[in-house]
């Protein structure tokens, strides 16, 4: 997902950086053809690393789960941390996927919901179900 | 004895049941009691109390459904004050 976005922004890019951008872009996406013309709101020329969740969302699920969690407000979050590990049992976890749901106005199904442990799973979880729902 | 993952879907179950009430008090209600209850009993390890737990759970499942039916017919005509953004 964020390959496709981002080679939709190296055509979007003036000439002058697009070089740079584009040599950079495209080492990690080599199997990269023309972009289907899908519009994802795509704000800045962000360098997208990690694999189809926006930075703006897992900003937005690691506020919440701190909040659940009750966790002071400079421990470190990272994209790859597991609930368990930030002291979260099962509970917790359903808790946090509740809040998540009614923040995003999603719905997550159960077997979805079980396989969730870090917070990247989250977000790439919340993704898909927010692209999926405006098409229905 | 009663299966963790049956516990942890009852849970959800209860909470997904509980966010559809139109009344604020209601809903704030039921997801502020499962969570206790269930923390409450967390650490039970007799299977005989688990299981009494998982029915009581089941029972009360039962009663916010019926009882949703009900507050769905008759929804409030303005919002709550809790619910309007300052």
């Amino acid at each position: 997902m964020a390959s496709l976005s981002a080679t939709s922004l190296s055509f979007k890019a003036p000439s002058i950086q697009s070089t740079r951008i584009s040599q950079v872009l495209r080492k990690p996406s080599s199997f990269q053809s023309i972009s289907f013309g899908g519009f994802q709101s795509s704000k800045s020329l962000r360098l997208q690393i990690s694999c189809a969740a926006k930075p703006e969302t897992v900003q937005k699920v690691s506020d919440i789960v701190k909040e659940q969690l009750a966790l002071s407000a400079d421990t470190a979050l990272t994209a790859e941390s597991k609930f368990s590990a930030l002291g979260a049992d099962s509970l917790d976890t359903v808790e946090i996927v509740m809040a998540l749901e009614e923040k995003f106005n999603i719905s997550v199904e159960e077997s979805d919901a079980q396989n969730i442990t870090t917070i990247q799973e989250a977000a790439d979880l919340i993704e898909d179900l927010v692209q999926k729902k405006p098409a229905a | 004895m009663v299966a963790k993952c049956q516990v942890i879907s009852l849970c959800r179950s209860l909470l997904r049941a509980g966010c559809k009430y139109p009344d604020y008090n209601i809903r704030e209600y039921t997801k502020r009691r499962t969570l206790d209850g269930f923390r409450m009993n967390k650490n039970l390890t007799d299977p005989s109390k688990v299981n009494d737990a998982y029915a009581e759970g089941k029972e009360q499942l039962e009663v916010v459904e019926r009882v949703l039916k009900v507050y769905l017919a008759y929804p409030p005509k303005t919002k709550n004050i809790m619910e309007l953004k300052v």
